[in-house]
């Protein structure tokens, strides 16, 4: 599965709503992007993916540590 | 004053006889619904605007949000046991008071409502347990971000004043993973730090939807070595504040929140979190954090999950860390400064600080606003501070304005430093964790800085007073 975010190829479904096949969540292990499935497009799809929150490599590995 | 509240719930009922609460029960999707009823119940009147507690949640069987408990000055004065008409001048003066009780020992119980639910292993996925949901769009996720995250310092185990109880911000990433957020100089990051240098992992405790109080104090800048617990009985009016061991860590929770999950932060473990919409009105970037690993999860049976929705101010956030971050300034400048009337911290949790002094010479106002920036907040928060006269209430910013307005001389009365540390959110950090300073004295100049045309104040007739209260009734 494509992450949205960073289009990371390792992203998975990680729970299924407690009602049944109301929704899905999934996750990326490369940027920690969560999303579920029935968001608004921006937040699902990799190509309608807000362009002011793409990351990329670089950016996760250069983000400053703080402590 | 009423008793207080020792749990979410009984402050919830008292919100609804009030008519402080608003039962949701129509179908909400989880996104993009909380997100924005958070962000619309904020747009309403500050004085008055309700909680908000949904009860028919997308794809859960029985699942609560309770959001806003503390968004307005009404819930405010009732969380502490006051009229919901209380001004917040009154509010301001009622916390100073109880403060002075501090500390109240603690009521130590060995049962306690969340104990009712336990899961450990594969049975935990935060996901599915919990209506977690993505707060603004641009968030990397679902957050919890109104828990008390509850940790002890590693090089000093057994001191209860240095056990933290704190808010911070906490990204679900996966079924049992969490990253958090805690900058160096928190109490949180101290303890993160301590035990990274022992080359150990942190045990840690979350609970989530608690009593008001606890929250309150939870997002105070008390001193390293206060307890938040004994504080919190303080402010309960001198009832001691109830307390159960959590059984995986040790540590000390809330006898009556909702949802305690225990867990560690990881020895050394930082990964990529964020963005998160902030409470200076902007995202914060993505950092390298540390990281938890969730090993139980206890929860009341149809626990009510508790949330905060922060954004462009002014939202719950604004409410929730205003007079709790006014009051311990207030009194550490007070130690020093027994001329200092009262402190506004409200803005942006005290980015801007508004002091109200009497005035013992010329110059006075700046050093005031000097010690300031050395407390504890100030060093981290505290960019902006305007001081004023004890004439002026720092709590009326008509009053503020005029102020700034008739008394200050740039040339003289703006006054700034540069290069001075500060927490790594302010968008305007340049680079992110350090910013200039800006003091500006409005106080009316007085011997020896003589200067200007400060000539006799105008003073109404004392009856005015009289005719205050007769105009106040004729309107009721």
């Amino acid at each position: 599965m494509i992450c949205p975010r960073c289009r990371s190829s390792e992203a998975n479904t990680v729970a299924h709503s407690p009602v049944a096949g109301v929704w899905t969540m999934s996750s990326c292990p490369t940027c920690w992007y969560a999303w579920r499935s029935t968001e608004p497009a921006a937040a699902t799809d990799p190509d309608q993916y807000y362009p002011q929150f793409r990351i990329n490599a670089h950016d996760i590995a250069t983000a400053p540590r703080i402590v | 004053m009423q008793p207080p509240f020792d749990d979410l719930r009984s402050f919830l009922t008292t919100l609804d006889a009030e008519k402080q609460l608003l039962h949701i029960d129509r179908p909400v999707a989880l996104e993009p619904d909380l997100g924005a009823a958070g962000r619309a119940v904020a747009n309403l009147d500050g004085k008055t605007a309700p909680a908000l507690l949904f009860e028919n949640i997308d794809g859960f069987n029985d699942a609560r949000v309770a959001l806003n408990v503390h968004g307005s000055w009404a819930n405010h004065a009732l969380m502490l046991g006051m009229s919901k008409t209380s001004t917040i001048k009154e509010q301001f003066f009622e916390l100073e008071e109880r403060w002075q009780k501090f500390p109240i020992p603690v009521d130590r119980r060995s049962e306690a409502p969340w104990q009712e639910v336990t899961l450990t292993g594969d049975d935990i996925n935060l996901f599915e347990l919990l209506p977690v949901f993505r707060l603004n769009p641009g968030d990397a996720g679902p957050y919890i971000d109104k828990a008390a995250v509850i940790t002890r310092d590693s090089a000093d185990p057994d001191n209860f004043g240095k056990q933290n109880v704190g808010l911070y911000r906490l990204q679900v990433k996966g079924p049992d993973h969490l990253g958090l957020q805690s900058a160096a100089p928190h109490d949180f990051g101290i303890h993160i730090t301590n035990s990274d240098t022992m080359h150990q992992g942190l045990p840690v405790a979350i609970a989530i939807g608690n009593d008001p109080i606890l929250t309150l104090v939870a997002s105070t800048p008390l001193e390293y070595d206060q307890s938040e617990y004994e504080m919190a009985g303080a402010w309960r009016g001198g009832v001691p504040y109830p307390i159960v061991k959590a059984p995986y860590t040790g540590l000390d929770v809330p006898w009556g929140s909702e949802i305690v999950i225990e867990g560690e932060v990881i020895y050394q473990a930082r990964e990529y979190e964020g963005p998160f919409g902030e409470f200076t009105g902007s995202y914060s970037g993505g950092r390298a954090l540390p990281v938890v690993k969730v090993h139980r999860v206890h929860m009341r049976r149809k626990p009510i999950y508790e949330h905060l929705y922060l954004g462009q101010p002014w939202t719950e956030i604004d409410y929730l860390l205003a007079l709790n971050t006014s009051v311990p300034l207030y009194r550490q400048l007070k130690e020093e400064f027994p001329e200092v009337e009262a402190v506004n911290a409200m803005y942006t949790h005290g980015l801007l600080n508004i002091i109200s002094t009497r005035v013992r010479h010329g110059g006075f106002g700046r050093v005031v606003a000097l010690r300031l920036l050395t407390t504890p907040h100030g060093i981290g928060y505290s960019k902006i501070v305007i001081v004023v006269d004890e004439t002026v209430d720092p709590f009326n910013l008509e009053q503020v304005m005029w102020a700034l307005t008739a008394n200050v001389n740039p040339e003289f009365d703006a006054i700034t430093i540069p290069r001075m540390y500060e927490i790594p959110l302010d968008p305007t950090g340049n680079p992110q964790g350090i910013t200039s300073r800006l003091i500006i004295d409005a106080t009316t100049p007085k011997p020896p800085d003589i200067r200007g045309e400060f000539g006799t104040p105008v003073t109404a007739y004392p009856e005015s007073a009289n005719w205050e209260r007769i105009l106040k009734e004729m309107i009721r």
